[in-house]
C-alpha cells in the first residue's frame, strides 16, 4: 500500500514537473516570438506578411504584445478612419445620447423612427453590462465601460444603415482589450465592413444562407458521417453558425482561445471562421454523433468550457479547405451563382 | 433555414414522454433567456445576449402525463427578427415575453403574436402572454389588466412573473404543458377523467380565461 502511494506520488510529480517545463517552453516561445515579430516582421510588415515562415508563426498564435498591432495591420484601413473622424462620430453619439435623455419624444430626423434609435441606444447600454461579465471591466464603473460604449455609439452614428446589432458589443470588447481606443474603432469599422460580416450584421437572409450553403459544401467533404447524422435530423448550419459568426467566436470559446482564432482568421479572412466552425465539429464528432437534434443544438450553441486550443488547433489544420479542385471562395461563387440561376427557375429549394 | 422536420412529434415514441417544441419570443432584454435558465436551472444570473438561438430542454410531471419541452430561446432584437421567424415553425407553444417596465416591449409582443399567425395556424399553437419583471413594480408601464385584456381578447393564456425572484415561473410553464397535454388527450379522443389532478373541469380553459392570480 505504502509502495502503491510512493509510486503515485513519484508519477504525480513527474507529471507536474511536465507540465510546469512545458509551461516553461510555451512561455520561451512566446518571448522569442515577439521578438522576431518586432524586430523583423512588423518593420517590414508588406514584404514579409505572405512570407511562408511568417504565416507559420502567426499560426502558431501572436504574442500579447503585439497582438492588436498585426490584427489592425491584417484589417487594414479601406474605409481610411482617422482618429479624427472618430472624434467626430463619437461627439454625435454623445449629443444623441444628451438630447435623449432630455427630450423623449422627438420628430423623426433621419428616417429613422426615433423610438427604433432610443430602443437601440438602451440595447447598447444593456447589452454592455452583459458583455463578458465575469471579467468585470465592461459593466458600469468598469475600466472599459465607457470605452465600450463610446465606440459602439460612434458606430450607429457612423453607420447608421448597419446601427447596433447584438453580437458587436463582444466583437468591440475583444479589440478593446488589444488596442487603444481610436483603433479599436477603426479595426472595428474595417471589419465590419467585411463582405461576411456586412451581410451577417445587415442579417441579410439569402447571402447569408449562401454562406452556409458554403459551408455545408466543406462539412460533407471533410466529415460526411456526421454531416449525414445533422441531416438525419434536418439540422442546419445556421442553428450553431449564427452565434459562432456573428460574435467571431468571442462567445462561443474561451477568450485567449477565441484571441487564437481571431489572429488567424485575420490571417486568412472568412473562411477561416467557417474552417474552425468545422474543426470544433470535428473535434466533438464522436459525441455528436450520439446525439440527437436537440442536444446537439444545445451543445453547439453552448461548448464544453474544458476546450483546449492545442486540441482545437489540431482539429482545424486536420479540415481540407480545398473541395476537390475548388477552394472556399471559388465554392463560395458557384453557390451564389446556382442560387441567381435558381431564382431564374424560380427553385422553390432556395425559398427558405 | 432552420430546421422543421426533425423535431420528433408528440407521441412518436411509445413509452417516452411526448415531447413539444417551445419557442420564447419577444424583445431584447426582456428576459427571455432568464425565464429558461430559471425554469430549467432554478438560476438567476447576468446572461449574455442571445444570437440566434439558445436551446433547453425539460421533462415536466404532470402526475398523469409526462411531457419533455424543447425550449427554443431566441434572440431579442429587432434585426434578429427574420431569423427567428424560422425558428418558430412546428412549435406547439410559444411563449409571448414582455418586460412590465417597458411598453414597446408589449406592443412587440402583439406584433409576434402576429407574425406567429401568419405562421402557424390558429389553434394549433398554444400561446402564452407572459409579463415579466414584477420585481420592479415602481418602474411598471404595462397595467396587469391591460396585460390581461389582450391575452383575453385574443385567446391567449396570461401570466406575469419575475425571473429574478422566481415568481410564477414554474407556473407558466406548467399551465402550458398542461394544456397541451390536455390538447394532446382530447385530440386523442381520451377525454374521461382522470384520477390525476389534471381534470377537464380545473384546467384553465384556452379560450378567454386567464389563469393568472
Amino acid at each position: 500500500m505504502v509502495a502503491e502511494a510512493k509510486k503515485r506520488e513519484i508519477k504525480e510529480a513527474h507529471k507536474r514537473k511536465k507540465i510546469m517545463k512545458e509551461r516553461f517552453k510555451q512561455e520561451e516561445s512566446i518571448a522569442s516570438a515577439m521578438v522576431i515579430w518586432i524586430n523583423e516582421i512588423l518593420p517590414n510588415w508588406e514584404v514579409m506578411r505572405s512570407t511562408r515562415r511568417v504565416r507559420e508563426l502567426w499560426w502558431q498564435g501572436l504574442p500579447p504584445s503585439v497582438r492588436g498591432k498585426v490584427w489592425s495591420l491584417a484589417v487594414g484601413n479601406e474605409l481610411n478612419i482617422t482618429p479624427e473622424l472618430y472624434e467626430i462620430f463619437l461627439s454625435r453619439a454623445k449629443e444623441r445620447w444628451k438630447s435623449f435623455s432630455e427630450t423623449s419624444s422627438e420628430n423623426d430626423v433621419e428616417g429613422v423612427s426615433v423610438a427604433d434609435r432610443e430602443a437601440s441606444l438602451e440595447l447598447i447600454k444593456l447589452d454592455i453590462s452583459r458583455t463578458f461579465p465575469s471579467l468585470y471591466i465592461f459593466q458600469k464603473g468598469g475600466p472599459y465601460h465607457d470605452v465600450l460604449h463610446s465606440i459602439l455609439g460612434a458606430y450607429t452614428c457612423y453607420r447608421p444603415d448597419v446601427g447596433y446589432v447584438q453580437g458587436m458589443s463582444f466583437i468591440a470588447a475583444v479589440l478593446i482589450l488589444n488596442l487603444e481606443e481610436a483603433d479599436a474603432f477603426i479595426a472595428f469599422a474595417n471589419l465590419l465592413n467585411k463582405p461576411c460580416q456586412l451581410a451577417f450584421f445587415r442579417v441579410d437572409h439569402s447571402m447569408m444562407l449562401k454562406y452556409f450553403a458554403t459551408f455545408e459544401v466543406f462539412f460533407e467533404e471533410n466529415l460526411s458521417k456526421l454531416f449525414l447524422h445533422f441531416k438525419s435530423y434536418s439540422l442546419t448550419p445556421d442553428i450553431y453558425l449564427i452565434d459562432w459568426i456573428f460574435t467571431l467566436y468571442s462567445k462561443s470559446l474561451p477568450l485567449d482561445l477565441a484571441c487564437r482564432v481571431w489572429d488567424v482568421f485575420c490571417r486568412d479572412g472568412e473562411e477561416f471562421l467557417f474552417r474552425t466552425g468545422l474543426g470544433i465539429l470535428r473535434l466533438y464528432e464522436d459525441i455528436l454523433l450520439q446525439m440527437d437534434f436537440i442536444h446537439i443544438a444545445q451543445f453547439l450553441t453552448k461548448l464544453p468550457e474544458d476546450i483546449t486550443s492545442e486540441k482545437l488547433f489540431s482539429c482545424i489544420a486536420a479540415i481540407q479547405m480545398q473541395n476537390s479542385t475548388k477552394k472556399w471562395t471559388q465554392v463560395f461563387s458557384s453557390v451564389m451563382k446556382d442560387i441567381k440561376e435558381g431564382d431564374k427557375n424560380n427553385s422553390p429549394a432556395l425559398k427558405s | 433555414m432552420a430546421q422543421v422536420n426533425g423535431v420528433p412529434r408528440p407521441g412518436a415514441a411509445p413509452g417516452q414522454p411526448c415531447i413539444f417544441k417551445l419557442v420564447l419570443l419577444g424583445s431584447g432584454s426582456v428576459g427571455k433567456s432568464s425565464l429558461a435558465l430559471r425554469y430549467v436551472k432554478n438560476d438567476f444570473k447576468s446572461i449574455l445576449p442571445t444570437v440566434g438561438c439558445a436551446f433547453f430542454t425539460k421533462v415536466v410531471d404532470l402526475g398523469a402525463a409526462c411531457l419533455k419541452f424543447e425550449i427554443w430561446d431566441t434572440a431579442g432584437q429587432e434585426k434578429y427578427h427574420s431569423v427567428c421567424r424560422l425558428y418558430f415553425r412546428g412549435a406547439n407553444a410559444a411563449l409571448l415575453v414582455y418586460d412590465i417596465t417597458r411598453k414597446d416591449s408589449f406592443c412587440k409582443a402583439q406584433q409576434w403574436l402576429k407574425d406567429l399567425e401568419e405562421e402557424l395556424h390558429p389553434g394549433e399553437v398554444v400561446v402564452m402572454l407572459v409579463g415579466n419583471k414584477t420585481d420592479l413594480e415602481e418602474e411598471r408601464e404595462v397595467t396587469f389588466e391591460e396585460g390581461k385584456e389582450f391575452a383575453e381578447s385574443k385567446g391567449l393564456l396570461f401570466m406575469e412573473t419575475s425571473a429574478k425572484c422566481n415568481y410564477q415561473v414554474a407556473d407558466v410553464f406548467n399551465a402550458v404543458a398542461r394544456e397541451l397535454s390536455w390538447r394532446e388527450e382530447s385530440k386523442e379522443g381520451q377525454r374521461q377523467r382522470r384520477d390525476a389532478p389534471l381534470t377537464l373541469s380545473e384546467r384553465p380553459s384556452w379560450r378567454g380565461r386567464c389563469c393568472a392570480h
